[in-house]
């Protein structure tokens, strides 16, 4: 079951948000460059945080609208304290036991409550470890992604549950890695052979971004599938039995979003 | 007086700009310098104030890897002291951060947050604060199930572990849930306890933290002040006075402290 | 005559997925300024009609819903929960789970800010709440740090500072040491009395409330009446041990204090304590045990023999040393000196001894009692009999129920099961009586007395003096890290001004349960 946390106008807003957001990370591919070869690439961050602005505003806006309210609020705390509280333990290059929450919370309770969760998770976790940095605001938007995507997933029985959630964990191990460097890509790498470059077309600066990708951070990455994998393997049947039948005691609304 | 920490979000941001939009050392050098001082002047005592620390060091670890990327290419003194560079205005804006991160205070943040935002900023603070018991509750649990003379190592361990975590979660959230509902929540338009004010002291720090970014904007747009440095050829970078004492703006909230107070 | 502050029109009320009504036709009315308090078995409804009181029931939990309640003239179905937060006051049994920030000044101030009161307003109120509540010192505290009955009275305060008249809580002293229950009930009493608030209290702890009362809701299986406390106390067959005394030998009213009692009761001779049967040969040997805590010493050179038999209470305030006493003579907690030693080597956790622990919960996680059970005995290589253990606790109708679903008793009852499964000699228990219903206290105390029968050893830390009275066989009390007493529970307990059981403090040293008291009257 999911959480009626938005209007079906909320939601609408909450889709375009996310399309702005795909540009936001996705510009070096798609955005066409034309003033040749000058290094100065300065109008391009201030579109970029030009876009994030306003993704954020809209957002929440939106959503604090009174569109939360407190059994929402109540579970995102509780459900963000364990992503705080699993940011740190068992850290093994890329995986973090955090994205678990995330799954499986999404899963249990729809994606609009997931993407929220991983944002405001991913906000709070970053206060804790005193660690508020310029990553930040694309850290939630893609850790809220996977706690989307987790909310769309089938639930037919329980072995269709698992098996697709764990595939999901698997993929997204790397896409949410993959999408983390795309911020950082086209201002750290130009003068290497990786470069970005502004006058190719999409196709050359993909084929860069993913050598890029593969040199850094495929190792670090794979860790985060593997072990998303392995815990929704072993934990997501109990944790989801948990999840829902929390949601049953709180009767929390029955709606398809 | 305070800094109101939307005044330290406008700080850092303008900070940010600042780096972001120049490769030129001489400039960055004196933003990391600036950062440092302002750190040192009005840092909040408690564990943020390690974060500094560790986003300095962070800061020389990217410059060192962006300057270690060059071999993967054509390596020669301009590629490398074009990597350098870019490095360096990685490691400004990392060091800017850990300024920002250690003069504010955590659940400051969250409260100023404007009415809109009310709701998750509350989620994010209520995050903070119940992540404490959440760990104590896990080591009590992993305690608890030694004394049954359960393992507690190794994966077939971890559903014991992590389902009275939760579970015990999920009732605290319902009382949670139920104790904001009755006191309120959501009620209408809400009023705040100790405003935070916009006090002289924030209002010229934000006003010369943006002038500093003015600066360097204009010089960006206007190709002026030699921002970028040429490599090819490799050629000593030249400074402009005007935007040095620009750069030097964002060195007032470490100025503008009272006589004792931070 | 002035409105009534709460009122009930033949309500009935189901949850969603309930079986038979939680509340079925009840009609009342609570007068303003009334201090009324709700009692009954677990289950019966207590904590549905709470809930009722500001809209939770049924606007937050759902459900079928008949009837009216009327809240200082509000009726509940047309308002929610969050526009009756002016009237009533709801506090519930966890108060630290329910704390929304850090700071108790902050906490204080949440509920005006949910409803717009403009800031002067609100720091009035604020400073009037820290003193009516007697918190003024702990204003700019974070409320994790704070003890259980502190706790308790910021949770009492940030309700009331939105200006309610009415005020409503759930269990507010189970969870409490005697002193934080005896401040809580200082502070109910005085808004009863000096501030002309109606409270209404839900309690299975009646020693100290039951006296302070007006008025007692007695509940059944759904339905309520309402009467004197004494009268609705004895119908019950509940209350403190005074009140089970004056309905063994026939005293009406029952008496609902000690000060009651004595006037009713006749001098009784001093009681001769038997010598304590011989305990068997001794299973724990505690020797020179210190203890450090957090890098503050908790235990200095503990001496302790206890042998096969016994059930020793072990008291004492908080932060006396009780838990780090029992987890060290349960091996996890390491000594840093001295030694413990059971059955004549290192104890093994889960295999020589078994703790359970303060928060039953915390050991929980299987989908069914029965599971729960079967997981101890597959881990130690027991036989595959989950019923044995559970009939002995009297659980055993609960075996396919999932735990996180039962009362608390119930769940303490689960716990100690799972644990009393592995089969260990010596059992010992944290605060088990905390926050539990009578009926299964009375099914842990069968138990403890049937494990000591079997040659097994019990300890178990308390505050409740009157489990202590009622089944140890011997008293340790801890202070500071000693041992200050140590003997059988007669002597240690009359001798104490502060863990004298009510029946010592009625008839004096040597008599401890109503039992004893009601035989030598007859």
């Amino acid at each position: 079951m999911t959480i009626r946390t938005a209007s079906r106008l909320q939601t609408v807003v909450l889709v375009i948000a996310n399309i702005l957001g795909v540009l936001a990370f996705a510009w070096p591919f798609v955005l066409p460059y034309a003033t040749g070869a000058s290094r100065d690439r300065f109008d391009a961050p201030l579109i970029l945080i030009g876009l994030l602005v306003c993704i954020g505003t809209l957002l929440f806006v939106e959503l604090g609208r009174g569109g939360m309210g407190p059994k929402t609020v109540a579970l995102i705390g509780v459900l963000g304290a364990a992503m705080v509280a699993l940011r740190l333990p068992g850290f093994v290059a890329g995986f973090s036991a955090m994205f678990i929450v995330v799954l499986v919370a999404g899963n249990a309770f729809g994606p609009t409550f997931g993407f929220l969760l991983g944002a405001v998770g991913t906000f709070a976790s970053g206060l804790f470890i005193g660690g508020l940095g310029p990553w930040l605001p694309f850290q939630m938007v893609a850790v809220g992604w996977v706690g989307m995507g987790a909310g769309l997933l089938p639930k037919r029985s329980w072995g269709v549950r698992i098996g697709t959630l764990a595939a999901y964990g698997f993929v997204t191990g790397y896409l949410f890695g993959m999408v983390m460097n795309l911020w950082e890509w086209p201002f750290f790498t130009s003068g290497s052979a990786f470069a970005w470059d502004p006058a190719g077309g999409a196709a050359t600066n993909l084929n860069h971004y993913l050598a890029f990708y593969m040199t850094t951070s495929f190792v670090w990455d794979t860790f985060r599938a593997i072990g998303n994998l392995v815990l929704v393997v072993v934990l997501g049947r109990p944790l989801l039995g948990a999840l829902d039948r929390a949601a049953r005691r709180m009767r929390l609304e029955l709606t398809t979003v | 007086m305070n800094i109101h920490p939307a005044a330290w979000i406008a700080w850092a941001t303008c900070a940010g700009i600042v780096a972001f939009s120049t490769t030129n050392p001489f400039y960055l050098a004196l933003v990391i310098a600036i950062a440092w001082f302002v750190y040192a002047a009005c840092h909040v005592p408690g564990p943020t104030a390690r974060s500094f620390r560790v986003f300095l060091i962070a800061g020389l670890a990217a410059m060192a890897i962006r300057t270690a990327l060059v071999f993967f290419g054509t390596v020669d003194a301009n590629n490398v002291a074009f990597a350098a560079m870019e490095g360096m205005r990685l490691a400004t804006i990392l060091v800017v951060f850990g300024t920002f991160n250690a003069v504010t205070d955590p659940f400051g943040v969250v409260r100023m947050a404007p009415r809109r935002f009310h709701e998750p900023a509350l989620a994010a603070a209520l995050a903070l604060s119940i992540a404490p018991r959440t760990i104590a509750s896990a080591q009590r649990v992993r305690e608890a199930q030694t004394l049954r003379g359960l393992r507690t190592t190794g994966l077939r361990s971890l559903p014991a572990l992590a389902i009275p975590i939760l579970e015990t979660g999920m009732e605290d959230a319902v009382t949670l849930a139920e104790s904001m509902d009755a006191r309120g929540h959501g009620h209408g338009t809400r009023s705040r306890y100790r405003p935070q004010p916009w006090n002289r002291r924030s209002i010229l720090c934000t006003g010369a933290a943006l002038t500093a970014a003015g600066a360097f904007s204009a010089a960006a747009f206007t190709g002026v002040g030699g921002l970028h440095p040429s490599t090819f050829p490799l050629l000593w970078p030249e400074v402009s006075a005007g935007l040095l004492a620009a750069a030097g703006l964002l060195a007032v909230p470490g100025l503008s402290r009272s006589r004792g107070a931070p | 005559m002035s409105d009534p502050a709460l009122r009930f029109d033949h309500v009935t009320f189901t949850y969603p997925e309930g079986a038979r009504p939680a509340l079925a036709d009840v009609d009342l009315q609570i007068a303003e300024g009334a201090f009324v308090l709700a009692v009954g078995p677990t289950g019966a409804g207590k904590s549905t009609f709470l809930r009722s009181t500001n809209g939770l029931v049924p606007q937050f939990t759902g459900g079928r819903f008949r009837g009216r309640v009327h809240v200082a003239g509000r009726d509940t179905t047309e308002h929610p929960p969050r526009a009756l937060a002016d009237v009533v006051a709801f506090v519930p049994q966890d108060a630290s789970a329910s704390f929304v920030l850090d700071r108790v000044e902050d906490e204080l101030a949440y509920g005006m800010e949910n409803l717009g009161v403009a800031p002067a307003h609100m720091r009035r109120r604020v400073e009037e709440m820290l003193d009516l509540l007697d918190i003024e010192p702990l204003r700019t505290r974070s409320v994790r740090t704070l003890s259980g009955g502190e706790q308790q009275r910021v949770a009492i305060a940030a309700a009331l500072t939105a200006g309610p008249r009415i005020l409503v809580l759930d269990e507010p002293t189970s969870q409490l040491d005697p002193q934080g229950a005896e401040d809580v009930i200082a502070a109910l009493q005085r808004l009863v009395h000096d501030h002309g608030a109606t409270v209404l209290v839900a309690e299975h702890r009646l020693d100290r409330v039951a006296g302070a009362v007006d008025v007692a809701l007695g509940f059944d299986r759904g339905s309520v009446r309402m009467g004197d406390p004494a009268e609705v106390i004895r119908r019950l067959a509940i209350g403190p041990p005074v009140a089970r005394l004056g309905r063994l030998v026939g005293w009406d009213p029952v008496p609902l204090t000690v000060r009651d009692a004595r006037a009713l009761a006749q001098t009784l001779p001093m009681r001769i304590v038997a010598d304590a049967p011989a305990a068997g040969e001794t299973r724990i040997s505690v020797r020179g045990l210190s203890a450090e805590h957090d890098g503050v010493p908790a235990l200095r050179r503990i001496d302790l023999r206890i042998g096969g038999g016994e059930i020793v209470a072990l008291m004492g305030r908080n932060g006396a040393g009780k838990t780090t006493l029992l987890r060290s003579i349960v091996g996890v907690h390491r000594p840093s000196a001295g030694d413990v030693l059971v059955d004549g080597r290192a104890p093994q956790p889960g295999v020589d001894v078994g703790l359970c622990p303060q928060e039953p919960e915390s050991i929980l996680f299987a989908d069914t009692v029965a599971d729960e059970v079967r997981s101890t005995l597959q881990a130690r290589e027991l036989p595959d009999d989950p019923d044995t253990i559970l009939i002995e606790l009297g659980i055993d109708d609960l075996a396919s129920r999932h735990p996180r679903d039962l009362s608390a008793g119930q769940r303490l009852l689960v716990a100690a099961a799972a644990i009393a499964a592995a089969r260990a000699p010596v059992l010992l228990l944290d605060e088990p009586t905390r926050g539990i219903d009578p009926d299964a206290k009375e099914r842990l105390t069968r138990f403890l007395r049937s494990h000591a029968a079997d040659g097994g050893v019990a300890v178990f830390a308390t505050h409740d003096v009157e489990l202590a009275a009622a089944v140890a066989t011997r008293v340790v009390m801890l202070a500071g890290g000693e041992v200050i007493a140590d003997g059988d529970p007669a002597t240690v307990l009359g001798d104490s001004r502060v863990f004298a059981p009510q029946m010592t403090r009625v008839f004096g040293p040597g008599w401890l349960t109503p039992e004893q008291v009601a035989e030598a009257m007859a």
